[in-house]
């Protein structure tokens, strides 16, 4: 088989529980968790890797890896499916020398996908993980990396201070070279944060995979392993300063405000854009949505295929959802295929796929200002009984 | 048995609408070309073979359809093949269907290992979400020369239809007219027929042999009164949009908010597919105020929109009022606009202020790209 030799290829993450995420995450890859009413998680950085020229992506599942690898298919629908392009799912193997088995960290996924990488000779290989929302053109990042002469090149975004100690935060030279990193520093003495998106020289990057997978201490991680050791080696090691909308939806709250932050005329992370920032996923062949004379829509998404008969302010409604009549939908994110009965109420809620709140049931309420923010769940497919209450904060 | 496909895209002119292109390419319901039908319907019933006939302004037709990927076509399984006039060095001058496929017997004859044994061939002016394998079922089963997918209800002594017919209460067909306003107990011909392949090439080649060539008069209704072709009239029970006209299909278009017309059309019997666009979900405004209407994505609705279908991508601003309107994509509604019975089609600014009122007899047509 031939295999075009390229410049830059992208290894995505794939294979996290994210189990912070909860019932969400119960059956399903955190990156496989839909978003914003028409998308999926993965759908970021594999549409940043299209938009920003990189046509090669292998993506590192392990952990339920089913409706992931069903969503990605053959990669067509972000145009990875061509003749010199490719999304290939990489799952854990076995291997003659039993160095395989399950992915033990990030460098060991990719450790034990040299061969792939090898493949197309690439001089850069870009580090991604599928935990984020964001729009990045990553070969900017690049040439920033070749222009610096650099053998590691880490994007950086800046984070309040109380929060620092967060994150793996890098200690920089005024020139953005880095002298120091520090997994959450108890005091850290700067607010540049990793956003865990590497770009390495592959030549660097493959020599420092094969000794950390030599070390019986390490937990063959890039953040605690690999870029610390290649700091102490004398590497040149730079940090790219991105100013844009990033956000982790690692957690309950953090996937609920991202999709909060996608509302609004201004909206803090907006979807639109142009021929470079269109972020792009597997559609389902559905209709336009209807919505109802007695509907009343208010400062909300809605993606096709939905009925709205009830009310909706300030929530996102996914595709092939139904929201009967005098049901009330607030500050609310509701996943694909959901169905909401008349008369139900839903507050301050994260929907999963294709679950039910029937009839005059009650999910999730409102809570003060100051108050504790208290998002109630549902998991996929789950049934909330018609009359049944589900509390702010409890999950089904 | 295998079955190919043939689609008519050129059949019906609709003003402006197919001023720059083909009858199939006329957007439909939102986020549809009306080819859609036609391609749905054969590729859910397994067909991979489909030849496409246009005769001009093509270029939007080719542009949607592609290669055919988003409706299951593959180039393995025979795929996708335009069959427009210059494909031929023959006579590229439009005389009817007949002659089409005349320029096209080399797409009929060809076939991989020569398993396609019937050719089903429709039109995409007639909307409706057919179950293909029950008609090609219903063809073999009947054992007659060619099926027609009828309609009843339809045929009302006013509306001309290309073909019509009558049944007994057998189901054998009486009597048959072609483009004329047929009485209500006739049949109407949704132009989807099913018949033998080898049995169409003769044919073809016999009539334009003699100069016919009009496949409703000449070989169907012509060679069923001659007495060498049986007919099996297959009646289809689910909703049929007949857009023949702008105003039949201002009032089709408006149909589609009834719950069941809609449900009927686009997912009766298997989804309708069509290009992806990637557009992102609708933003609804704090002040908008949406009734009974049918919205696609990518819009940003900040007036009023009543009983109306939006495609993709529309913007209609603050203190805009639209009531009873089809909104092709891209096309924006400036602030306090008024429209009321207007079909604009894609990519047109109304300015703020402007108002067009048209009728549902007559709606206003504002043509692609337009500023009023």
């Amino acid at each position: 088989m031939y295999f075009q030799k390229k410049r830059v290829i992208a290894m995505l993450l794939a294979g996290g529980q994210g189990s912070r995420l909860k019932v969400l995450t119960q059956k399903t890859a955190k990156p496989a968790v839909p978003f914003g009413g028409k998308y999926r998680i993965i759908d970021f950085p594999l549409s940043n890797c299209v938009n920003s020229g990189i046509d090669t992506v292998g993506i590192l599942t392990q952990y339920q890896p089913l409706e992931l690898n069903e969503y990605i298919g053959n990669g067509q629908p972000w145009g990875l499916n061509k003749t010199h392009s490719c999304a290939q799912i990489l799952p854990p193997y076995e291997r003659a020398d039993k160095k395989s088995g399950w992915y033990a960290g990030t460098a060991n996924a990719i450790y034990q996908n040299i061969d792939f990488v090898d493949r197309f000779d690439p001089d850069y290989v870009v580090i991604l993980s599928g935990d984020h929302i964001y729009k990045m053109d990553y070969n900017a990042m690049v040439q920033y990396h070749e222009a610096n002469n650099a053998s590691c090149t880490i994007a950086v975004r800046n984070v309040p201070l109380a929060e620092a100690s967060r994150f793996g935060i890098l200690n920089t030279n005024p020139d953005n070279s880095i002298y120091e990193f520090e997994e959450k520093p108890a005091k850290p003495k700067s607010t540049n944060a990793s956003m865990g998106i590497y770009c390495f020289n592959w030549s660097v990057l493959r020599e420092a995979l094969i000794a950390d997978e030599e070390d019986p201490n390490s937990s063959k991680d890039f953040g605690k392993n690999i870029i610390p050791k290649l700091l102490a080696s004398g590497h040149k090691m730079m940090a790219y300063p991105f100013n844009g909308y990033w956000k982790d939806v690692g957690t309950i709250a953090s996937l609920w405000e991202a999709n909060m932050e996608l509302l609004g005329k201004e909206p803090a992370f907006q979807l639109r854009g142009g021929k470079r920032e269109t972020i792009y996923a597997r559609n389902s062949a559905q209709p336009s949505s209807y919505i109802d004379e007695d509907a009343k829509i208010v400062n909300s998404l809605v993606a096709e295929g939905s009925q709205v008969y009830g009310r909706v302010t300030h929530s996102v409604i996914s595709v092939g959802c139904y929201i009967g009549e005098d049901a009330v939908v607030e500050d609310s994110v509701v996943m694909p295929g959901v169905v909401i009965e008349a008369g139900a109420i839903v507050r301050h809620a994260i929907l999963g796929e294709q679950s039910k709140v029937c009839k005059n049931a009650v999910v999730g309420g409102a809570f003060a200002e100051g108050e504790k923010m208290q998002i109630s769940v549902t998991s996929k497919g789950a049934v909330v009984e018609a009359n049944a209450v589900l509390k702010p904060g409890d999950m089904l | 048995m295998k079955a190919m496909g043939i689609i008519f895209t050129n059949d019906a002119t609709m003003g402006e609408l197919t001023d720059k292109r083909t009858c199939g390419s006329i957007p439909f319901g939102g986020r549809y070309r009306q080819v859609d039908w036609a391609l749905s319907n054969m590729t859910c019933a397994g067909i991979r073979h489909i030849g496409i006939i246009s005769r001009h302004s093509y270029q939007s037709l080719m542009h949607h359809i592609g290669n055919g990927e988003e409706w299951g076509l593959k180039l393995e399984e025979g795929g996708l093949e335009f069959l427009t006039p210059y494909a031929s060095n023959t006579n590229y001058l439009y005389r009817g269907k007949l002659a089409s496929l005349h320029n096209a017997l080399d797409f009929l004859e060809y076939s991989d290992g020569d398993d396609e044994d019937l050719i089903v061939l429709s039109d995409s002016a007639i909307l409706a979400n057919v179950d293909m394998a029950d008609v090609i079922r219903s063809h073999i089963e009947s054992g007659k020369c060619v099926t027609v997918v009828t309609k009843a209800g339809v045929a009302n002594g006013q509306k001309v239809l290309d073909l019509a017919l009558k049944v007994d209460d057998k189901g054998e067909v009486v009597d048959m007219v072609v483009d004329f306003a047929a009485p209500a107990d006739y049949l109407a011909t949704m132009d989807i027929f099913v018949m033998d392949k080898k049995f169409l090439i003769k044919w073809v080649q016999e009539m334009v042999a003699r100069d016919k060539y009009h496949m409703d008069r000449d070989l169907i209704m012509g060679g069923w009164r001659r007495g060498q072709i049986d007919i099996n009239a297959y009646q289809f029970d689910g909703v049929a949009l007949y857009n023949e006209s702008v105003e039949e299909y201002f009032v089709n278009s408006l149909s589609l908010i009834n719950k069941e017309q809609r449900e009927d059309i686009f997912n009766g019997k298997h989804p309708i597919f069509t290009k992806v666009r990637d557009r992102v979900p609708t933003y609804y405004g704090e002040g908008c105020d949406v009734e009974n209407c049918l919205i696609a994505d990518g819009c940003i609705l900040e007036g009023e929109v009543e009983d109306s279908v939006l495609f993709r991508q529309v913007t209609i601003e603050a203190g805009a009022e639209v009531d009873k309107c089809i909104i092709m994509n891209d096309s924006v509604i400036g602030e306090g606009a008024e429209l009321k019975y207007v079909i604009l089609d894609k990519n047109v600014t109304v300015t703020p202020g402007a108002k067009l009122v048209g009728t549902r007899q007559n709606p206003i047509v504002v043509k692609r790209g337009d500023t009023v």
